[in-house]
């Protein structure tokens, strides 16, 4: 609204999940792999193991390179992209949280100072000094942990944040602590598991087998911890959100799915390497890491999945609109938004009046501004394929995103504006797709999916069924003619009478024997 | 279209400091972030010039081997000197500075991919650097070129972020973010002012370096005295062209800023152009010396007032472009005193423990 949006035609939500999955694996590594550092420096000084020093500063090289580089340079990354796809919610973030973020940077700056003293101290410190370094590089990464924590959370449990614009209350929100101890034995659990491409190369086996067991031994204690702290997580999320993962949201449920099947593959990968540790050569090292990587990039994926509509919780929708109508909204909240047209308001469009002419190009700009956060025309999150699937013409695409917010339990936002610019919309949706490419469906459950699937389920408990099963032919063309005069909420579809045929037959029949 | 419209409005959410001490960080951060920046845009590129000459003299092999385990050092500084100015532009500045990056999305974008490469370049130098590869001088010279890439590009940025009058038709005629800023025409001699700052530094550095060494080499001590002095005076020689041209190539308004319009813009204006020839005086005239140290002392602390003082006007120069536009008045304060005092606790008690550190490996290596 406030901004230009920067039209990324692969999807600029794509670009964010690539650079903070990636950034989230190895920064993760920083935190875990510090302590997992020190802790094995001081092992090898009390056991006087000169070996395990000499595969220590190899590994801490590895370690360097890899965190300080790669890892801060993604870091920064994520913010450069946040703020090219998102600058209202980035501004809002930087706003509320500067000196979260100024404290942050304290810790970042000394943790880099930290890591590069440590790897070219081996030379020139002491080792008292030298794990004194490492203990300083540890504590530091921790604490920025600690910190972005405190603005990862918020976004999704806002708390109290949103009524007292209190930092602490966004800081200290309902799922901080958990999502803490998560990322915190996630973390330490990646440490083992990174050493194990630098132990693949060793090539004394005894001594392979001493370092491999000593580092598994930080993966399997996170793995059995992990499901704990992921149980007292999802505890903290309102449960409306946390609904999207259970068969309402494809990406929720999806990725709710992948990340007990690979969290699950990887503690038993893990169990069955510590038995078999001479055997452990690069490819399987790589193996494990990818199992890791998937069950992390699901976690980061569901948390950002049930946080939609929302880009900040209870505060703005993932199109940078304010959920609610304040002095201070400046005029983009939805209210004010519908009250004023969705052209007027945002500042980055060129047309402010639809005639026939425009409407095409007026809803080009209309998808940019209220759509193009999560979707794309026809890559990523694609509208287009979504229209085909469903067979959803013009008239019905323009009636689904009036009640748009009711979607799949509410995981997208409520379109802003007037309805000749939702009629425009439609227009723009729809001027790339022709008739006969719309899925054309014949039966019962095909038009289900057509006209009720996006809000309802095909389950005996979902209100649908509770009225229509068993009931008459009449009753159900009676409601289906009336969505709206049944209820408020429903779009105004209304399917043509070979349809309404087709399910009179149909819905009274589903879960008869269960009703 | 009008374009105090088309200019996002700023935050909501209140400032929660004064907005003078955000401005005052914003420019003691970005002066941390010039040096180390300068250091390694100069020092990469003398690198190098010494790379090429060092096939037949010691003293330049030396030095490529020297500057070259340096760099991802101050490439490391850089970056994180360079996050904190970022943090408090976009808190004063976020409605300029968004818009300007999302037009120019991806050279934007690209910022952080040639950052990557320059980075483990770099590093690829330091580490390999003494070895007989003839793949390092190539390595060596991509990654100079992709930092000299980044500097343009955050040239682009800087100059249409002060330019609102520019943004609508850039963005409407290309919104997938493939845009530069080269139409401005102050872009290139502003970007060449940087440039030349950079490698006057980048031999400044090096005369540095011989300080350093004077004790235990006192020869190449010398040469390196010699050689970074001859780069920082003649750059800085350079400058004086470069910068008068940058200066009268500007608006006039914006020109005028520095000729008695803004008091305070004009006597950092003097300032800096005094130390500025004062250090170019110092140094090349220690290099004459038996000792030069005193003289190289005090010509890098009359350049630091140099940059400090350049960095005001830059930020004059800022706020001359958006006068129109921008009125820190509108800003609504609610300073959050708890947290800012644990930012600030946190903040000394890191240099601190950054000095103490420092001090610790560097004091002579103590073997137990």
């Amino acid at each position: 609204m406030n901004y230009p949006v920067w039209d990324v035609s692969f999807g600029s939500g794509l670009l964010i999940a690539i650079i903070s999955v990636v950034h989230v694996f190895v920064s993760h590594f920083a935190v875990g792999g510090g302590l997992f550092l020190v802790l094995t420096e001081r092992k090898a000084y009390k056991e006087n193991n000169s070996q395990l020093v000499g595969w220590l500063k190899t590994h801490s090289k590895f370690f360097v390179l890899l965190t300080v580089v790669f890892g801060a340079i993604t870091g920064v990354g994520i913010w450069f992209t946040i703020a090219l796809v998102n600058p209202s919610a980035t501004s809002a973030l930087i706003h509320a949280f500067v000196w979260g973020w100024a404290i942050e940077w304290v810790f970042f700056f000394l943790e880099i100072t930290a890591a590069l003293l440590y790897l070219y101290g081996w030379k020139r410190l002491d080792k008292q000094t030298h794990i004194w370094i490492g203990w300083i590089y540890f504590l530091t990464a921790f604490l920025s942990m600690v910190v972005i924590n405190g603005i990862i959370t918020f976004m999704l449990t806002s708390g109290n944040w949103v009524e007292s614009k209190n930092f602490w209350d966004g800081f200290f929100n309902p799922t901080y602590w958990p999502s803490l101890f998560i990322r915190f034995a996630f973390s330490l659990s990646l440490a083992g598991l990174y050493a194990l491409i630098t132990i693949s190369r060793i090539k004394d086996s005894v001594f392979k087998s001493f370092v491999a067991k000593w580092s598994l031994k930080w993966v399997l204690p996170s793995f059995i911890l992990l499901p704990i702290f992921a149980y007292w997580y999802v505890a903290n999320i309102p449960v409306e959100l946390f609904q999207s993962t259970n068969g309402l949201m494809a990406t929720a449920t999806q990725y709710a799915t992948l990340i007990s099947i690979f969290a699950l593959i990887t503690f038993l990968l893990a169990l069955v390497y510590y038995f078999f540790t001479s055997k452990i050569n690069l490819l399987f090292s790589l193996l494990i890491l990818i199992t890791a990587f998937v069950t992390m990039w699901s976690f980061e994926f569901i948390r950002e999945s049930i946080r939609k509509p929302y880009v900040i919780a209870n505060y703005m929708y993932g199109n940078s609109i304010y959920t609610e109508s304040s002095d201070f909204d400046q005029g983009f909240s939805i209210e004010k938004i519908n009250e004023n047209g969705i052209l007027n308001t945002a500042k980055w469009t060129s047309i402010k009046k639809i005639k026939k002419e425009n409407s095409i190009q007026a809803g080009e700009e209309i998808f940019r501004v209220e759509c193009l956060s999560c979707h794309t025309y026809d890559a990523y999150r694609g509208v287009r394929n979504r229209l085909i699937d469903r067979g959803w013409d013009k008239n019905i695409t323009s009636q689904m995103i009036s009640r748009i917010e009711h979607m799949q339990k509410g995981i997208m936002p409520p379109f802003a504006g007037f309805e000749s610019e939702r009629e425009s919309l439609s227009d723009y949706l729809h001027n790339n797709i022709s008739q006969s490419e719309l899925s054309a469906f014949k039966s019962g459950k095909g038009l289900f999916d057509k006209y009720c699937q996006v809000c309802h389920q095909y389950s005996s408990d979902d209100p649908v069924f509770f009225v229509l099963t068993g009931a008459d032919r009449e009753e159900v063309e009676y409601y289906l003619t009336d969505l709206q005069g049944m209820n408020d909420l429903m779009p105004n579809l209304v399917p043509n009478s070979k349809e309404i045929e087709i399910m009179m037959d149909w819905f009274p029949k589903q879960f008869i024997n269960q009703n | 279209m009008d374009i105090q419209t088309i200019i996002p409005s700023v935050d909501p959410i209140s400032l929660p400091a004064p907005y003078w001490l955000f401005k005052l960080l914003l420019i003691v951060t970005f002066v941390l972030h010039i040096i180390a920046m300068n250091i390694v845009f100069g020092g990469s590129i003398i690198a190098y010039v010494a790379k090429l000459k060092g096939k037949t003299n010691d003293n330049f092999k030396k030095l490529y081997s020297d500057l070259a385990k340096k760099l991802p050092t101050f490439l490391a500084a850089t970056i994180t000197l360079g996050v904190a100015p970022l943090l408090f532009l976009q808190v004063i500045y976020g409605q300029y500075f968004y818009t300007s990056s999302a037009i120019i999305g991806w050279p934007w974008f690209l910022v952080i991919i040639l950052l990557i490469i320059a980075y483990y370049g770099f590093y690829i130098i330091a580490f390999k650097g003494s070895e007989n590869n003839k793949y390092l001088g190539w390595i060596l010279l991509l990654s100079s070129f992709c930092i000299v890439l980044i500097g343009f590009i955050y040239s682009n940025n800087l100059t249409l972020m002060s330019t609102p009058q520019f943004w609508s038709q850039k963005y409407f005629r290309d919104p997938t973010g493939m845009n530069l800023n080269l139409n401005e025409y102050t872009l290139i001699p502003r970007y060449l002012h940087f440039v030349t700052a950079a490698i006057a530094v980048g031999g400044l550095f090096v005369a540095i370096l011989g300080v350093f060494k004077w004790g235990t080499e006192k020869d190449y001590a010398k040469f390196l005295i010699n050689f970074g002095g001859k780069w920082f005076t003649y750059a800085t020689m350079l400058q004086f062209v470069v910068g008068i041209l940058y200066l009268i190539i500007l608006p006039k308004e914006q020109m005028m800023t520095f000729m008695g319009e803004n008091i305070f813009a004009t006597v950092s204006f003097l300032v800096a152009l005094t130390a500025a020839l004062g250090s170019i005086f110092i140094i090349f005239s220690s290099t004459k010396n038996e000792d030069p140290r005193k003289g190289i002392y005090i010509g890098t602390s009359l350049l630091v007032l140099v940059l400090v003082f350049m960095s005001i006007m830059r930020d004059s120069l800022r706020d001359s472009y958006l006068s129109e536009y921008f009125n820190p008045d509108l800003f609504l304060t609610a300073t959050q005193w708890d947290v800012l005092g644990i930012f600030l606790f946190l903040f000394l008690g890191g240099i601190a423990l950054w000095i103490f550190m420092l001090k610790v490996y560097f004091r002579k290596p103590n073997f137990n």
